[in-house]
């Protein structure tokens, strides 16, 4: 699998409109890359294979103290 | 004390004055309606002013005080950020696609303070669907810093920042999902609490990004900020994040002082880019702390680097909300953050999970340093509010922000002012703290301001 790019070009952009099926005015797409880029940087720097395993996982709480979801039914 | 100082007052002392019978929310509420008349038609940060109803609450007010039944928010007038769902008046989010929403139902907050028995004036301009910069083409003029009207007074929570600091109310609600509440009061001198994710409820508030909004108040001190969090905290069955956490009594320690805290201080990141008199008054406000009783140390959140990623959760979960109105009726956008918004559709689906691992990462590890400190104290801004001609560029980047870190973690964190920059602007730090501690975080700014007076300063107010 080829490597990551660390940077976010104009080309890239383009293609991200298409296949979103988006329309981007020319003029305003550096500032889209630029938006991309600075997002992007530390995802793109994260190597999946190495960094510790942190899931954005809803905790649940058996207790019911924390968290939301409907009123508990008693 | 005269009618200038009046409208300044906080909520304690109106509270006095009412129960005392020497000042009639109604009089009150009505010299305050006609201040809004004179003074903020330079300064735009009403959307709707709502006299009618500020009068029948006011009576109602009056009435619960002869009756001996009033709280200590009883009489007080707010009003609210455009954002926030109000029965039988409109609610346009700043948008033209809400222009004519009137709602059907109050949100939880308006519930909970009109039973409280606050006063509403009527309600304050946004930017547009809370999205952090008032850009050209906004359906509604800015509001304008009354420190210096050709400054912004920050977002999105732009009216209620101005409104305060001219005394124009006496409280205001914001929601904060980049820093839309500790922004605008940042630049306008006040006080801003974003509390911690779930402790006070989104029901019925327009949405930016689920999983980075919250709600909170706003105020010119801190104290005022606790007496509001008062009455809005609790769960709500009605947002589902709302937290069950018991809700803690945020005025019986609020006296207790700084002697012992310990504060922690984030020297990497969080002072990159930030101009030299924001730092000087920083450095001057820890230095106040520590003549009270706190000890200082520099701390280290290792991923705090991760911080960027933060945009393409709002940006991901912004475009989710409006996809669909951006592809029927993409021209009740204004152009800029239409734009914006799409950028939020070209984020692939592992990116954002990687951006949620990130998020969770960057939690854990500042979790970890609060096991060391108390609370954390950082710059809230980068400088003093920018000037309208330098943001109104729609190539104005969006700025490093210091204040999405704990949109990240959800941590409560409240902004408070510490000075001025030479030009005459207000500065100010945020206070951060342990998950629903924001009983501490709240200590250590009203101590803050027990011992100095720039919350005190008022801006020159044409009347």
């Amino acid at each position: 699998m080829p490597e990551m790019p660390s940077e976010v070009t104009l080309d890239e952009v383009k293609e991200r409109a298409r296949l979103a099926g988006l329309v981007i005015p020319p003029a305003r797409l550096d500032l889209v890359r630029g938006f991309l880029a600075n997002a992007l940087k530390p995802i793109r720097a994260l190597d999946t294979r190495t960094v510790r395993t942190v899931e954005p996982a809803v905790i649940f709480n058996a207790g019911g103290n924390a968290g939301g979801g409907p009123e508990p039914r008693s | 004390m005269t009618a200038d100082e009046l409208c300044y007052a906080g909520i304690r002392e109106l509270g006095g004055l009412f129960r005392r019978r020497e000042l009639s929310p109604v009089d009150y509420a009505t010299d305050l309606l006609r201040r809004i008349e004179r003074v903020d038609k330079n300064l735009n940060s009403y959307v709707t002013v709502t006299a009618e109803r500020a009068l029948t609450d006011a009576r109602a007010a009056e009435t619960a005080l002869q009756r001996g039944d009033a709280g200590p928010l009883t009489g007080i007038p707010i009003a609210y950020k455009d954002l926030y769902a109000t029965r039988g008046i409109r609610t346009t989010a700043g948008s033209a696609l809400l222009a004519d929403w009137v709602p059907e139902e109050d949100c939880t907050c308006v519930t909970r303070l009109q039973r409280a028995g606050m006063v509403m004036l009527g309600k304050l301009i946004t930017h547009e669907f809370a999205f952090g910069i008032q850009f050209p083409g906004h359906r509604f003029p800015p509001a304008r810093n009354p420190w210096n009207l050709d400054h912004i007074p920050g977002g999105s929570s732009s009216g209620s920042g101005a409104a305060l600091a001219a005394g124009l109310t006496v409280g205001s609600l914001g929601s904060d999902t980049g820093g839309s509440i500790r922004g605008p009061a940042a630049f306008c001198g006040i006080a801003g609490l974003k509390p911690t994710y779930g402790r006070v409820s989104r029901a019925g508030v327009v949405t930016l990004s689920w999983t980075l909004d919250h709600t909170g108040p706003m105020a010119r001190s801190v104290e005022d900020c606790a007496f509001m969090l008062q009455a809005l905290a609790g769960h709500d069955a009605a947002d589902p994040a709302s937290s069950r956490e018991p809700v803690a009594d945020y005025l019986a320690g609020l006296e207790g002082g700084v002697k012992g805290l310990r504060v922690g201080v984030v020297r990497d990141y969080f002072f990159e880019g930030v101009e030299a008199e924001t730092v000087a008054a920083f450095e001057r406000a820890l230095g106040e702390l520590g003549r009270l009783g706190a000890t200082v140390r520099n701390v280290e959140i290792p991923s705090i680097h991760v911080t960027p990623a933060f945009m393409v959760i709002m940006l991901t979960e912004a475009y989710a909300y409006h996809a669909r109105d951006l592809r029927e009726r993409p021209q009740l956008y204004g152009e800029v953050l239409r734009e914006k918004l799409m950028a939020g559709g070209l984020f692939h689906a592992d990116e954002y999970v990687q951006a949620q691992r990130l998020r969770s990462q960057l939690r854990a590890d500042t979790a970890r340093v609060l096991e060391s400190v108390d609370v954390l104290i950082t710059p809230t801004a980068l400088g003093p509010a920018p000037a309208f001609r330098v943001v109104l560029d729609p190539d104005f980047p969006f700025a490093k922000s210091n204040m999405g870190p704990f949109n990240m973690t959800g941590l409560p964190t409240l902004a408070v002012p510490t000075g001025f920059s030479a030009s005459g602007l207000p500065l100010s730090m945020q206070i951060s703290g342990r998950p629903f501690d924001e009983a501490t975080v709240l200590r250590a700014g009203h101590a803050y301001q027990r011992a100095t007076d720039w919350h005190r300063r008022r801006p020159p107010v044409r009347t």
